[in-house]
């Protein structure tokens, strides 16, 4: 039976009907088309659905899509606006933080909620935000530098 | 993949979900964080038929001290443990188990109340609980009832709550003065790790230099349940605080300890590590008297 | 000294725009009209006779639109070369590992699909297994192929040289064996599908894959379909490393599933399937016997190699030759043998992964010239450098080093870690380690034998000479080739980064080999390249017609054209573009120099479409003995690797403090990318050293199918790498770039295991260095002491 729930994505209303075994992984990437949220492994060992729920960045493939109902959710698309792209992204871009892509949407997310609430963290503190998020290709440095640079308004 | 197919429902209060599960008993299985169960509903271990969220409930995601007494709501995330003032004055050695825990991802999620109803022989929460004497409530629509946590797991993955109960929250009292405790765990990579070996310790001081009045020492993932080291405990109540006391001590613990071989390491090893981290734990948690 | 515009500059990735904001398409993200969902049916048992298989009640489902099998599926073999095509699209009579493919339902939803999966009947009858090399190679044991007696794939022998007269006039011989473990390619992004069929007979393939013309041909060949009617396209890949360089069972049958429905067919792998498939990181077993002159010249070395390979060869029939080959290099050996040996064992195949056969054998060799350095009382970076090659040597085994900054790199990284005044005086639990290593720019010879060209470029000029377009097959898997291919042609054509639009993975756009063996920046660099020079040809012979000067007196520049002598009158050109582009913001102004947009679009108005042409293949290359194919290149990339350790004696724990790496890419087209490449492979090193393990149970399951128990390291286990990039100009390669991205893991592990022996003087020669080995090492090597 489907349950009607209601939630805000990346500033958005959104009133859907949502099946409870539906995780919120699937709804925002075959529902609403929100592909920018990957599912590397769907059991929370990898990080790559890492979304933003109530200013916490969490694995969204362990979270029902009707435990979403009511909340405040930002996916990769949400971080740009019409001002242009998140610091972020930008710094990302820039160093070359980005190599094959399929974990830069649940970094760019974890690095947020970092920066949101510790806005001039060391390095350790950035490795200890983003160790849920694993990275095969970069070795995590340039992901790293990219925060930093950041948070230190470079 | 695909979770199983499954009613969901989201009470509103505690007496609610007890009357829920008071209805559905065995059909029915609890969820908190969902980091454990998801998992398992995943993997085709279990399919529960309903599953009853405890996600709304405010009461049980209320942390605060009064009297003396912490009481942590059975659906506190493992973050919120870990960052809390609370937490981390009197009870460093939680405060360890909950940073330690899978990943920051992981912490928002996962909470106490599953961590310990899960029951997984590695889990990082019942050590440093059990260290304290930390009580479990446990309320069901017929009443309720108070249980040590040293008394809640019976197996892995098997604790004595019965399916029409749910655990509503953990109290711990605040330590008597010159205590200090610490929880150690070993994995293999510095992130997202599942127990090697783990061990929490507390102890008080007769005053700030004074012998061991007050001891415990638990270790996970070396037996079936977290295990209590009488043993440890014995070598060190009276005695004052050295070095070679904590050597002794976690000879003794590593006696206790019941570890077996399995893929992830050799119980010669976890026995050997079982001594190592007493002996560090102690050592930490002294400095914190 | 060249000056160049683009290449040798830290661009921002021309992608990396997309996966930032979410917009890349990965093959997971695709969904067509009328798409159906498929699932396989593996084999539960690692070796099994199928006795039947009965499908009628997963047709009978409602939603089940297609169930295949042996029965109903193109049974042609193929795998990864054609002296061993061992696989089938699914399992006729016997099961060979747990995984290994029986049958494939096409449904509606995925529900529907794996519920199908879960009708299908098979009765089987368990045979026994074997699981190691050992049990593989053991007297009666249960042959897995028919074909190959004693499970043995494939067997090479060289000898170059003679290594018995060398030997017999060595002052030191060293014997020391060593032994990994199977890894996984470990990518983020599980491989993947869409299948879509269409009604004029022409089948489009979206896959996760390094490679779309190897895809592309095994397709057309298991499926009876005319190659010019199979077009593979490569989304944004979320990773490769060898693994999506061979094709895979979802890749077949979901082209069949479409095929026979009609309709588009998505497939996914779950981890666990990732697991099962493997085609990762074989088990190598080398005994090494090298001998010396006590001056530390290297004369002879003897590798006896043993792989674990699993169920089918894949690509370890080229993994059994690098296990040899790549040991040729980076010192001067004259005298080397090699005996290896690859086992059939009932377990997933394995095939290849970053740096191939060559990582376990150069970890087991700086490990063991390591311990003849301590014999003689030799510094570990003193006797690298002894017996480094310089460019212009030639191996035994006929490797030309046309470049080899391998002393460069050895010098550099002694330098940046201070090796001096570290060496010898860690503090107690440190240590420091150092090894060396290289890799191929490419094979010098394609996967099936063909005269054809490895890579071929085609670049579209826009009309309006605003834009050139690099159409290329080539496979951006993450590595950056796309950047690099953009960046080559600009540089070439002699226009802005901005001006070049880079399309690729498509065999639709040209016959590219793919992302493998390091061999794009090189080979499709080179193709690249000569596409744009065809380009700025044809545009300067127009321009040239028209201004009355010869062509070898312009060129094109950062987007003008310079005239070597005076300057003409172009005022007429200028006027024409000027009267085409009324309205146009972007015309150039009356002082400006010609630029190309206005002779490009001279171009277009004389000759109509122009487009521009370029192909590499390398010239014959190595020897003439058996096996000579596989190792040659037309270049070669050195590195060295200082590492720093801490251990934690009471736990076994090792911390990685700091890595220098030096690495030769000949010249860096992006030196971000080179920096990013080697950052991330020596990441896939630290893990492979302390971490990565695939484990099996005694019935050949997997015990660790998942990320949280294979682990790879995160971002709290991974320290930052003090990078050196070291460039030697290759003159076979394009503006002298050669490889980076598989190199530089192959000295990671050995200066690992270097500076756990300096830091605790426990041997250990078996991965991985879990704690547990650590502590158990230390602890056996201090009762030796007692």
């Amino acid at each position: 039976m489907k349950k009607m729930i209601c939630l805000t994505i990346n500033g958005k209303e959104y009133e859907l009907a949502v099946v409870p075994n539906m995780t919120l992984a699937d709804l925002l990437r075959e529902e609403l088309l929100l592909t920018g949220t990957k599912k590397g492994c769907e059991l929370g060992d990898c990080g790559t659905c890492t979304v933003i729920m109530n200013g916490k960045a969490v694995n969204s493939c362990l979270v029902l899509a009707v435990q979403a109902a009511g909340k405040e959710i930002t996916t990769v698309e949400g971080l740009e606006t019409e001002k242009g792209l998140h610091p972020l992204q930008e710094k990302f871009i820039e160093n070359g933080a980005i190599q094959c892509g399929f974990c830069t949407s649940g970094m760019l997310l974890s690095a947020k909620t970092l920066l949101d609430k510790n806005p001039k963290p060391d390095e350790l503190e950035i490795r200890t935000a983003i160790s849920g998020n694993l990275c095969r290709c970069t070795g995590y440095q340039k992901i790293v530098e990219s925060i930093k640079d950041v948070s230190e308004g470079r | 993949m695909l979770l199983p197919k499954f009613e969901f429902h989201e009470p509103a209060t505690v007496e609610e979900a007890c009357r829920i599960l008071g209805e559905l008993g065995e059909k029915a299985k609890t969820l908190a964080g969902g980091t454990d169960l998801f998992v398992n509903m995943k993997k085709k271990v279990l399919a529960p038929e309903h599953v009853v969220s405890l996600d709304r409930i405010e009461s049980l995601s209320e942390l605060g001290s009064s009297n003396g007494m912490l009481r942590i709501g059975a659906c506190v995330k493992a973050a919120e443990i870990a960052e809390s003032h609370a937490v981390g004055g009197d009870f460093p050695a939680l405060q360890g188990g909950a940073s330690k825990l899978g990943s920051p991802l992981i912490r928002n999620l996962a909470t106490i109340g599953g961590n310990l109803v899960s029951a997984r022989p590695a889990a990082d929460f019942p050590p440093p609980l059990m260290v304290y004497g930390a009580k479990a409530v446990l309320k069901s629509s017929t009443g309720e009832r108070t249980v040590a946590v040293s008394d809640f797991i019976e197996g892995p993955g098997r604790t004595i709550i019965s399916p029409e109960e749910i655990l509503d929250s953990l109290l711990i009292e605040k330590p008597a003065a010159h205590s200090g405790s610490a929880y150690i765990k070993l994995g293999i990579r510095e992130a997202l790790e599942i127990s090697l070996v783990n061990v929490a310790v507390f102890m008080t001081t007769e005053g700030p230099d004074g012998s061991i009045k007050a001891a415990r020492v638990v270790m996970g993932s070396v037996g079936p349940t977290p295990l209590m080291s009488p043993s440890a405990e014995k070598v060190l109540l009276g005695e004052k605080p050295s070095g070679a006391l904590y050597l002794a001590a976690g000879e003794a613990a590593a006696m206790d300890s019941r570890p077996i071989d399995d893929f992830r390491a050799s119980a010669d090893y976890k026995r050997a590590m079982v001594k190592e981290l007493t002996r560090r734990a102690l050592a930490q948690a002294y400095n914190e008297i | 000294m060249t000056e160049y515009h683009v290449i040798n500059g830290r661009a921002p990735r021309l992608d990396a725009p997309a996966k930032a904001t979410g917009r890349a398409v990965y093959v997971d993200d695709i969904k067509l009209p009328g798409m159906l969902h498929g699932a396989l049916l593996q084999s539960p048992l690692a070796h099994a006779r199928i006795l039947s298989i009965d499908t009628s009640k997963a047709l009978e489902l409602p939603g089940v639109k297609s169930v295949l099998t042996a029965e109903n599926a193109s049974m042609v073999p193929y795998g990864v070369s054609p002296a061993r095509y061992d696989e089938t699209l699914f399992v006729k009579d016997q099961a060979r590992y747990i995984g290994d493919e029986i049958a494939a339902v096409a449904a509606v939803d995925l529900e529907t699909a794996l519920e199908a999966v879960s009708l299908i009947h098979v009765e089987y009858e368990e045979l026994p297994a074997v699981f190691t090399m050992e049990e593989a190679m053991a007297e009666g044991a249960p042959k897995i192929h028919e074909k190959y007696p004693g499970n043995i794939c494939a067997e090479v022998h060289q000898e170059f040289g003679n290594v018995e007269e060398a030997f017999a006039q060595c002052d030191l011989i060293r014997t020391d064996t060593f032994l990994n473990k199977r890894q996984d390619g470990a990518f983020l992004e599980p491989n993947g599908v869409v299948a879509d069929f269409d009604r004029n007979g022409y089948l489009t393939l979206h896959t996760s894959t390094q490679s779309p013309h190897y895809v592309m041909r095994i397709i057309a060949m298991v499926l009876g379909l005319p190659v010019g009617k199979v077009r593979v396209v490569k989304p944004y890949v979320g990773g490769g490393f060898g693994p999506k360089a061979a094709t895979n069972s979802i890749e077949l049958a979901s082209c069949l599933l479409s095929m026979k429905t009609g309709k588009p067919v998505k497939m996914n792998f779950t981890r666990e399937q990732v697991f099962l498939f493997s085609r990762a990181r074989h088990q190598f077993k080398h005994t090494l016997t090298t001998g010396v002159k006590k001056d530390g010249t290297l004369m002879a070395l003897t590798n006896e190699c043993y792989l674990e390979g699993g169920a089918y060869a894949s690509f370890g029939i080229a993994t059994v030759y690098y296990a040899g080959s790549l040991l040729g290099a980076p010192y001067r050996l004259p005298n080397m043998k090699y005996d290896g040996y690859r086992l059939y064992t009932n377990r997933p195949a394995c095939g290849a992964q970053r740096g191939h056969g060559g990582v376990a054998a150069r970890a087991a060799w700086e490990q063991q010239i390591d311990f003849i350095a301590e014999e003689l009382g030799m510094d570990p970076v003193e006797i690298r450098m002894k017996n480094s090659m310089e460019a212009g040597d030639i191996t035994c085994n006929d490797f030309n080093t046309s470049s080899f900054g391998m002393k460069e790199c050895i010098e550099a990284v002694k330098e940046r870690s201070n090796w001096n005044e570290k060496k010898g005086k860690m503090p107690e639990g440190k240590g420091i380690g150092i090894a060396t290593g290289f890799f191929v720019s490419g094979a010098g010879y394609p996967i099936y034998r063909s005269e054809t060209a490895h890579s071929t470029v085609v670049i579209k000029l826009n009309e309006d000479g605003g834009t050139a377009h690099v159409l290329t097959g080539s496979a951006e898997i993450g590595q950056g080739s796309d950047t690099a291919m953009g960046m080559i042609a600009a540089e070439a054509l002699g226009v802005p980064l901005d001006c070049i639009k880079v399309s690729s993975g498509d065999t639709d756009y040209s016959v590219d080999l793919g992302a493998y063996s390091s061999r794009q920046t090189l080979m499709t660099g080179h193709a690249t390249k000569n596409a744009a020079e065809d380009l700025k040809g044809q545009v300067l012979d127009v321009l040239g017609e028209k201004l009355k000067v010869p062509v070898d007196q312009m060129d094109i520049k950062n987007g003008f054209v310079v005239f070597k002598g005076e300057t003409p009158d172009f005022s007429g050109i200028r006027t024409i573009y000027a009267k085409e582009h009324r309205g146009f913001f972007d015309n150039p102004d009356w002082d400006e120099p010609l630029t190309f947009k206005e002779a490009a679009r001279m171009a277009f108005l004389a000759r109509g479409s122009m487009v521009g042409t370029g192909s590499y293949k390398p010239g014959n290359l190595g020897g003439k003995f058996k096996g000579a194919a596989v190792g040659t290149s037309p270049a070669y990339g050195p590195s060295a690797q200082v590492v720093e350790i801490t251990v934690d004696k009471g736990t076994g724990k090792i911390t990685i403090d700091r890595m220098t790496d030096a690495h030769d890419c000949g010249f860096a087209i992006n030196r971000t990318s080179v920096e990013a490449q080697m950052q991330g492979s020596l990441s896939m090193g630290l893990g492979e050293a302390m971490f990565e393990e695939v484990k099996f149970d005694d019935k050949g399951r997997i015990l660790n199918a998942n990320l949280g128990e294979y682990k790879i390291a995160t971002a709290l286990d991974m320290p930052n790498v003090d990078t050196i990039i070291v460039e030697s100009n290759e003159p076979n390669g394009p503006f002298g770039a050669k490889e980076v991205g598989e190199g530089a893991i192959m000295p990671t592990i050995p200066a690992i295991l270097n500076a756990l022996y300096d830091a605790t003087g426990a041997r250990i020669q078996e991965l991985p260095l879990t704690p547990e080995r650590v502590f158990k090492a230390i602890l056996e090597k201090e009762e030796k002491e007692k």
